[in-house]
């Protein structure tokens, strides 16, 4: 599937307690396009991403759509939604080496062109040579690669961010940042983040929640190009 | 304190009281399947040419009755089990993240503490052909007039005996899973699988079971020997003719005659569940190993659909059923008249209780005596094992704790009941608690160990820094603050103890009648009211103990809570 416009169309999201906390948030990403959420914790930016993989907690109520092309998102399962996400916790599964981690990913191919798919990954990412390793034994910034390989293989038509880079060192963050804007240039990337260092450059911001207490209306600012 | 001498005494005392029953119960066992049996009266010569020593294999497998009950204590014991973890794994796919889930698992406890012949004769109090599952939907919609006579409880297949295993042994799984879920963050693997692409129940399989299974496989293998293993259950639920492998054992132990085949029998039967287990081991690599290949073939696949739905109703049902079976124990209890078709009974009475008080007092009395009695002193030995090990007196042990749940019963039990003959003590009350307490320990050691080596030494340091000596910190802030787990670990020996049947039976010479005992010999003979009030009886004990296990700790964090702002309003009635 070739990479479209990935559009959020009046998303409404309301706590139980009857709080609205996002109102009438819409916004387009273009491929190649990443689009920044910021807002303090509590303002409901994660709610957001988790309202798009379609995990939103049961409990808050949620309105609004979300299209890729002809593709309506939010009516179908999260598993077929094609939306890759990263966490700030790299996740990869403990009872699986890395080649394994990657291939639990990866789709399609038969048994040979898989491995080989999977190893030239790895390469790729300066990892060569890790396939049959323990996930335990990799240095975190490795973890943050080999985990942002297996979104990559599972083919996303977007891409959703939360706050991937806030458990890295300071000195990787800057190394795994660039890595992560290079392997996703062609996709729709949605970046959750209260850090403006991880905004890279050129990339439009929304901010929400600003006001604190008020019903959190949406400002969108403008920056960059 | 304790001098060091008796500190460093203390761990061997403990130990001996646990691993020489054990050795003399396998010895015991061993050695008169071998034609060696000081005490006992030696067997009578019937296989012309065998040689003394093999005189009690031969009799055993030359009796008509091994080889069919063999095969059918194989089919129950692993049939039950082979359902106990497809159960597990149908309520984990389909029902844990959904509102049925806290049902279920609230139900657990009380499944739990309900022993076992008590949960049994509810059973076949609901599903028999006169049960109470046929008189609800009788004479309406199902049209029976009379009891149908399409199936008897038992049945001669053992498919009865292989519900109540799957029945009671299912929760006990699910409620060692549960406690392992937290730690595998099942909420993550699922959200990170499905952006993956694949179905919730593929989540399960692939990502979260794998890791499961090697934290629940101890629980498993437990269940396991227990459903090849098991007395009580197959006695009154299995099969007669030919019963299950150690009840056809339990016929013959007594008769000096037949001792060395009883005995060799025992040995065959602890053969057959290692068998078992080899082969389970087999299996268990095999899948593990298919399960990798799945695994990497990166295959999407489709959901469960209408499965998840159809996998709840089943749980649900089962769930019900469960609950039901120890409903209909009360109601026969207090049932006066109830004819067939009626859905309750149409007339009430007390009389089965009040009639009966002097022939209940006594087997509940001795009952309760063995679970006060065994119970106190098996949290007194877990603390103080669990405390020489905090100190580095100890080393921790946990295996050896279970392998009392390891070893069939019958087959430590023979051999305990030889010893126990030979030294003159079988029939004393020590030598029953004794054994009480040695079934109790495992569970009470390993509920405390958790909370224990979880518990912050910080409490302890802010005491002792106070000038607080060891006994007063141990006694009034570690104790205290461990309260939840103590009690559960007491509720639990409680049941425990209740529930034994065959350590009672074969060591108590028959002057420890407890309710166990009562109730397995009663059914069958005895009207039902009757039996339900043993029952019912025999279930209360550990139902109350688990209740005031868990309203304890509630009342004293309560009371605390109150008395603190009691004196908080006092502090500010006082003020100036």
């Amino acid at each position: 599937m070739t990479p479209l416009a990935l559009c959020v169309e009046s998303l409404c999201l309301r706590l139980p307690d009857g709080r609205l906390i996002i109102d009438e948030l819409s916004f387009r990403i273009e491929p190649g396009e990443v689009l920044t959420l910021m807002g303090q914790s509590g303002s409901g930016k994660s709610s957001v991403l988790a309202w798009l993989t379609g995990t939103l907690d049961r409990r808050i109520q949620a309105q609004g759509e979300v299209w890729q092309g002809e593709r309506r998102l939010d009516t179908v399962p999260t598993e077929r939604r094609h939306l890759g996400l990263m966490l700030q916790q790299d996740y990869l599964f403990p009872h699986m080496s890395v080649g394994d981690n990657l291939m639990f990913g990866l789709r399609g191919g038969d048994r040979a062109s898989r491995r080989r798919r999977v190893e030239e990954s790895l390469a790729g990412a300066g990892l060569a040579g890790m396939t049959d390793r323990d996930p335990a034994t990799l240095s975190g910034g490795q973890r943050a690669r080999v985990s942002l390989l297996r979104t990559l293989l599972s083919e996303p038509c977007a891409l959703l961010l939360d706050e991937p880079f806030s458990r890295l060192d300071t000195a990787l963050r800057e190394q795994i940042r660039a890595f992560t804007w290079e392997a996703a240039r062609e996709l729709p990337v949605l970046l959750v983040t209260h850090d403006l260092a991880d905004v890279p450059s050129g990339a439009r911001i929304l901010t929400i929640g600003e006001s604190g207490t008020e019903p959190a209306r949406l400002v969108a600012q403008q920056s960059g190009g | 304190m304790f001098r060091d001498r008796t500190l460093a005494v203390l761990p061997w005392i403990i130990v001996s009281l646990f691993v020489v029953p054990l050795i003399v119960g396998i010895l015991g066992t061993l050695l008169p399947a071998f034609g060696f049996m000081p005490g006992l009266a030696p067997t009578v010569d019937t296989g012309a040419g065998v040689p003394v020593a093999w005189r009690g294999m031969a009799a055993i497998i030359g009796d008509p009755r091994f080889l069919p009950a063999a095969r059918l204590t194989l089919f129950t014991g692993v049939m039950a089990t082979g359902l106990v973890l497809a159960l597990l794994l149908l309520t984990l796919v389909c029902v844990h993240g959904t509102h049925w889930w806290r049902w279920v698992t609230a139900s657990l406890p009380p499944l739990l503490a309900v022993p076992h012949a008590a949960f049994a004769v509810g059973l076949a109090f609901l599903i028999a052909p006169s049960g109470w599952l046929v008189r609800l939907v009788s004479p309406w919609p199902s049209g029976w007039e009379r009891p149908p006579t399409d199936w008897v409880i038992p049945d001669a297949a053992g498919w009865s005996l292989i519900a109540v295993l799957v029945m009671k042994e299912t929760p006990f799984l699910l409620l060692a899973a549960a406690a392992q879920l937290p730690a595998l963050d099942v909420d993550a693997a699922l959200r990170i699988g499905r952006t993956l692409g694949y179905s919730p129940a593929r989540c399960w399989s692939r990502l979260i079971l794998p890791r499961l299974y090697s934290r629940i496989r101890l629980t498993l293998v437990i269940v396991l020997v227990f459903n090849l293993s098991v007395v009580d259950l197959a006695i009154l639920l299995g099969p007669g003719n030919p019963p299950t492998l150690p009840v056809l054992l339990m016929t013959l132990v007594n008769d000096p005659d037949s001792r060395a085949a009883a005995s060799a029998g025992a040995i065959l039967l602890a053969a057959l569940v290692v068998c078992v287990l080899v082969v389970s081991w087999a299996g268990e690599s095999l899948t593990m190993r298919m399960a990798r290949r799945r695994r990497q073939s990166g295959a999407r696949g489709l959901g469960l659909g209408g499965g998840r739905r159809f996998g709840q109703s089943v749980v649900l049902a089962l769930t019900f059923a469960s609950i039901g079976s120890l409903l209909t124990l009360p109601l026969w209890s207090l049932a006066q008249r109830w004819r067939f078709p009626a859905s309750l009974p149409t007339e009430w009475t007390m009389r089965h209780w009040s009639g009966r008080g002097d022939a209940l007092m006594s087997p509940a009395g001795v009952t309760l005596a063995l679970a006060i009695t065994s119970c106190l002193l098996a949290l007194l030995t877990a603390v103080a094992w669990l405390e020489l090990e905090r100190r580095g007196r100890a080393r921790a042990l946990d295996w050896l704790w279970y392998v009392p749940l390891l070893v069939p019963q019958v087959s430590l039990l023979f051999g305990w009941q030889a010893a126990a003959l030979l030294f003159g003590a079988d029939g004393a009350w020590l030598t029953v608690l004794h054994a009480h307490w040695l079934y109790a320990l495992p569970y009470v050691v390993l509920i405390l160990a958790v909370a224990w080596r979880e518990h912050d030494p910080q409490w302890d340091h802010a005491a002792a820094v106070l000038g607080a000596g060891y006994w007063r910190v141990l006694w009034r802030v570690r104790l205290p603050l461990l309260c939840r787990p103590l009690c559960q670990a007491a509720a639990v020996a409680t049941a425990v103890s209740v529930a034994q049947y065959l350590p009672t039976l074969l060591l108590g010479a028959g002057r420890h009648q407890t309710l166990a005992i009562e109730l397995v010999t009663s059914v069958g003979g005895v009207d039902r009211r009757v039996i339900a009030v043993l029952a019912v009886l025999q279930s209360l004990l550990p139902l109350v103990a688990f209740v005031l296990a868990l309203l304890y700790p509630a009342w004293r964090s309560r009371h605390l809570r109150a008395g603190s702002q009691r004196s908080s309003l006092a502090g500010s009635g006082a003020g100036p």
